[in-house]
């Protein structure tokens, strides 16, 4: 079968084709009624659903809590999107890696970062829970076996985030260069498998079954083409990711990241976990936030360059945290932004990010591509001037590195959003749950027997508080806490 | 064995016979490079190509095509199934597979949903076969 030859004999070979479309039985759908069950495969104290970050977490704490435990993951492989993730954590008020450092840092001084953010919505509760526990969480990690460096190095292992750089907080476990999610996930998987959690990979949770009392009871699998049901006794947890590649979700509940040309996350975020949750009456939170990424540090000079929007106005920082821009335009510019550059500020050749729209001997020439408001650029260019000279950015506060006067063509205009722009974004909200992971209905009394943790539920990170780590902080510690809670949730 | 018997039926149905050369080239011949580098940026999620691509979770999709499957050995986390294959990557083999990578080949390590749209798949890889050309 190696040579071209044999291969052309296996095309020959193939007639009948092998391509027909699964046709599945059992869709993904509305609670099923737990009398209506014709027979269960199988029982089990905990049923967690999906094998990234948040569900191995919590399928390793409901062990320890002496529960069974099945652990589905839809894909062929667990991991998730953490599995392809930076791996970094966002941890802080003295983790072993900080004091290793000689970082002080303290749980006020951190939940004071944070909260100090002024980002609308953040949920304060569960950021004074995980500040004051956040080291004592880091610890538990690296005793599962993630490995954290022995000797940890400032800006290998302990990085400043964006948000109170001189503080840093974000912790990577030791990997080669795009491997340290990975690293992260085949820790948590190995040591869930050590402590006997079932994993069940390409099972999907397709329905809840839900009793007469409104109580989660188990779940309608999908295995290939074989249906089947589960029966939990305590909860089911669902961490299944967030909602990006399900763009009819997207489009539905979150129509500014409709327009992030980008998808960032694996195959399996299709939203399952937050309509299973609703399907049982939970209610959801937050639904329209995401993270969205302008990253324009990785662009050599080009945060000495001037980022527009449609008024032909300044609106952030161009050197902020790559999060925090693509919020700003996601958000409060109506997804509509341009980035300016002059000779000195000009993007690498070769850039695969942003196309070029324009090009120009002037600002007024530049301005009138764009089509912007008459005159206004040439003023945002001037104001803007009349400060860099002495390297301040009054307006927005932009680092002496790159605040110079804007002078000198070619003047270029580059789409940093919309159709053609590299533009990754992923979604934040999720169902509503209590600190415990119990998720809410809208009433905010908890369904009983359902748990949430991860993208699936409205975690920590809201759209504006953007911070590298907060995703897998929340994922990890509430994944914790949601499979703790499903373990010592009365049988029904 | 059983893995070659698996990758046996990978083959089969990757490359079924309605899967036209005319078309995948037609398509090719069509192509919008730069939609295809748009559609490039979710696999960047694991993927690096260019000058100075590295393995990422994925391997580095440098001088991709013409590459014999799962065959960079300095990348550790091929499948089974790709190691075992040594046939070379074609743009009407990649065209292909990228249509549902995992309901094609379930034990690809590869988590990514395809691209369901012919045209869309077409621009991905003329864009994927200027981008990996890589002067040596």
């Amino acid at each position: 079968m190696t040579d071209s030859l044999g291969r052309r004999q296996l095309l020959a070979a193939a007639l009948g084709g092998a391509t027909a479309a699964v046709a599945s039985a059992v869709a993904a759908g509305p609670a099923v009624d737990h009398a209506a069950v014709p027979a269960w495969d199988r029982v089990v104290d905990v049923l967690v659903v999906g094998g990234g970050a948040a569900g191995v977490c919590a399928a390793i704490e409901a062990r320890a809590a002496g529960a069974s435990v099945i652990l589905l993951e839809s894909m062929p492989h667990a991991g998730g999107s953490s599995a392809v993730s930076g791996g970094v954590i966002f941890a802080g008020g003295g983790t072993f890696m900080q004091r290793a450092l000689g970082v002080s840092d303290t749980p006020d001084a951190m939940y004071d970062a944070v909260a100090g953010s002024g980002a609308p919505g953040l949920p304060l509760e569960r950021l004074r829970l995980y500040c004051e526990q956040s080291a004592t969480h880091l610890a538990w990690l690296r005793t599962l076996g993630v490995p954290y460096a022995d000797t940890p190095q400032l800006g290998t292992s302990l990085l400043a985030g964006s948000l109170q750089p001189a503080v840093p907080r974000c912790h990577r476990p030791q990997a080669p260069e795009g491997l340290a999610g990975q690293r992260l996930m085949q820790a948590l998987l190995a040591r869930a498998r050590r402590d006997s959690v079932l994993l069940l990979t390409g099972v999907s949770a397709q329905r809840l079954v839900v009793n007469a009392a409104g109580r989660v009871t188990g779940v309608q699998t999908l295995s290939g083409t074989r249906g089947g049901y589960t029966s939990v006794r305590r909860a089911v947890v669902l961490s299944c990711g967030g909602f990006i590649q399900q763009r009819d979700m997207v489009r539905q509940f979150a129509p500014q990241l409709y327009d992030c040309a980008t998808p960032w996350g694996v195959a399996g975020e299709l939203g399952l976990g937050v309509r299973l949750g609703m399907s049982a009456g939970g209610a959801a939170l937050r639904m329209a936030e995401g993270f969205s990424s302008i990253d324009l540090s990785a662009q050599g000079n080009a945060p000495s360059g001037l980022l527009v929007n449609a008024a032909g106005q300044r609106f952030i920082a161009e050197d902020a945290y790559a999060g925090a821009i693509g919020h700003a335009v996601t958000y409060r510019q109506d997804g509509r932004a341009w980035l300016i550059t002059d000779a000195a500020s000009n993007l690498p050749e070769g850039q695969q990010d942003y196309p070029r729209l324009a090009e120009a001997v002037s600002i007024g020439e530049l301005s009138e591509h764009l089509g912007l408001p008459r005159g206004a650029l040439q003023q945002s260019v001037a104001y803007y001037n009349r400060y860099a000279a002495r390297g301040e950015d009054p307006q927005f506060g932009k680092s002496r590195t790159y605040t110079r006067p804007f002078q000198g063509p070619p003047y270029r205009a580059w789409a940093v959003s919309g159709p053609r722009a590299f533009f990754p974004a992923y979604t934040l909200g999720g169902l509503a749950t209590d600190l415990d992971g119990a998720v809410l209905d809208a009433f905010g009394e908890p369904v009983t027997g359902l748990c949430a943790a991860g993208r699936t539920a409205a975690g920590l990170p809201t759209a504006a508080a953007g911070t590298e780590g907060l995703s897998l902080a929340d994922a990890t510690f509430f994944g914790r806490r949601a499979g703790r809670r499903a373990a010592t949730e009365l049988p029904g | 064995m059983t893995l070659l018997l698996r990758f046996t039926c990978l083959l089969l149905v990757l490359l079924p016979p309605t899967v036209q050369a005319d078309e995948v080239d037609n398509r090719l011949a069509l192509a919008d490079t730069d939609r295809g580098r748009v559609l490039f940026g979710a696999c960047r999620l694991c993927h690096e190509v260019g000058e100075n691509a590295a393995h990422r979770v994925g391997p580095s999709l440098q001088r991709i095509f013409g590459r014999v499957v799962g065959s960079q050995a300095d990348f550790p986390a091929y499948s089974p199934g790709f190691v075992a294959a040594d046939f070379v990557w074609t743009p009407k083999l990649m065209y292909a597979w990228l249509e549902a990578p995992l309901a094609k080949f379930p034990e690809s390590t590869m988590l990514a949903p395809g691209i369901s749209d012919p045209q869309d798949r077409a621009d991905l890889i003329a864009y994927l076969m200027r981008a990996s050309a890589g002067e040596r």
